[in-house]
């Protein structure tokens, strides 16, 4: 067991499909992953379960890939999913999680914009710059930029986690480039493919962040680098100024009462 | 028994359940003098840019650990929100404390009975009278000197 421990969960799920199930019931969401190189032992450590649970998740898995080996049960069987436990945040942690709010505000309303791109005569240049806009400086300065030069650096840059987090900053702006070559070159398909791209890569990664990301990084920050990091964070946000969250907001608010009109309509 | 449960006697006397080892000494982590909340100074050298424990009076008696887990590290005020007078003078000195002192962050350490939520309160308005704003944590000791909860608030 101890060597299938330091085995890559892509290459472990791949071999043995029913590993990504057992997993997938413990909410522990691997076999999407785009890169999947954390090993076994990370991928569970990081989930943070109950003694009692990991043990049963790994008998489980012990038996999916060992069908024919005499494994002894864990005392007490909990093979039901994982009940969503309340996770609380320290407060730059936190305001970290609120900016993903506004984030996948815009990412709901993808769709629609797609779907108005594609019905339009030609690509409506002015709305796609203007959520290119959005995302590059909201989500890309404003947001991931926080998380780079100050949350991650308070963890193992190398690990693997953060790795799949720097790789997602950067498949989405390459996503965002392709966008704007689609807009300028008047091409639909390019434009609603690319922005479809980075809604559902984005999704993810805003769920990895939130649900396992954070939590795991603030369980390993002290009472002193909470505070340091809040005064990291507040003193990024002032040399941005008041005025840019709240100008992204209200470009939001109206895309929604472009968007979502329609919808109800 | 009713009345209030900040005062009720309680008797856990025959308390078993004493796990946990003697062997080794335990040096106090007090680092200042003096303590109380009436009696220090917000301009102290130890309290600037430090983390600040803000200690209900009982707890160091009820918990256990409380040096080590606890006050290591960090700079102390101790008070007790059921019993001490002038307590607006309370929320004043928390305010420099963020503001002038720029203390990094704000550990609020409170018994699980009633009027000791009082504590909270005074280090929540002082915070939200502050111009700086910091983290504010608030950790509530059971009767029995078990850590019932731990959170930013
Ligand atoms: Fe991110
Ligand atoms: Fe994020």
């Amino acid at each position: 067991m101890q060597k299938v421990l330091n085995r890559e969960i892509k290459e472990l799920i791949t071999a043995y499909p029913e590993v990504g199930r057992v997993l997938e019931e413990y909410g522990i969401g691997c076999a999407p992953c785009s890169v999947g190189s954390c090993l076994l032992k990370d991928v569970v450590g990081i989930h943070n379960l109950d003694p009692q649970k990991e043990a049963t998740l790994m008998y489980r898995i012990e038996k999916a890939i060992y069908p024919d080996r005499k494994i002894s049960e864990p005392v007490v069987d909990m093979t039901k999913k994982a009940a969503p436990k309340l996770i609380t945040y320290s407060p730059p942690v936190k305001k970290l999680v609120d900016e993903h709010v506004l984030i996948k505000r815009l990412l709901a309303l993808i769709p629609s914009i797609a779907e108005f791109t594609e019905s339009s005569l030609k690509v409506d240049k002015n709305l796609i710059l203007g959520c290119v806009d959005f995302i590059r400086t909201y989500a890309d300065k404003y947001h991931h930029m926080k998380e780079e030069d100050i949350l991650f650096k308070y963890v193992d840059e190398k690990a693997e986690i953060i790795q799949v987090m720097y790789k997602d900053h950067d498949i989405g702006r390459g996503y965002v480039r392709q966008a704007v070559e689609g807009a300028e070159k008047n091409n639909k398909t390019q434009v609603k493919e690319n922005l479809l791209a980075y809604r559902d890569l984005l999704t993810q990664h805003i769920k990895k962040e939130d649900e396992i990301l954070y939590p795991w990084i603030d369980r390993q920050l002290s009472t002193t680098q909470v505070g340091e990091m809040f005064r990291k964070c507040n003193e990024a946000d002032a040399s941005v100024g008041d005025e840019l969250p709240k100008k992204y907001e209200r470009f939001i608010v109206g895309l929604e009462e472009k968007f979502l009109q329609e919808v109800t309509k | 028994m009713s009345g209030c449960p900040g005062s009720k006697t309680i008797d856990f006397s025959e308390k078993t359940n004493q796990e946990g080892s003697e062997t080794g000494k335990r040096p106090s982590q007090l680092r200042q003098w003096p303590i109380q909340l009436h009696l220090v100074s917000p301009m102290a050298p130890y309290f600037q840019g430090k983390d600040i424990l803000l200690a209900a009076d009982c707890t160091a008696f009820a918990f256990g650990e409380f040096h080590k887990d606890y006050l290591k590290g960090k700079s102390i005020a101790i008070a007790c929100p059921k019993l001490d007078s002038d307590q607006e003078v309370y929320v004043e000195k928390i305010k420099a404390l963020i503001d002038d002192a720029k203390i990094n962050t704000l550990s609020v350490m409170i018994m699980q009975v009633p009027c000791c939520f009082g504590l909270a309160q005074i280090a929540k308005d002082g915070a939200e009278k502050a111009s700086r704003k910091i983290p504010v944590k608030q950790i509530v000791v059971g009767l029995e000197g078990n850590i019932l909860s731990e959170e930013w608030i």
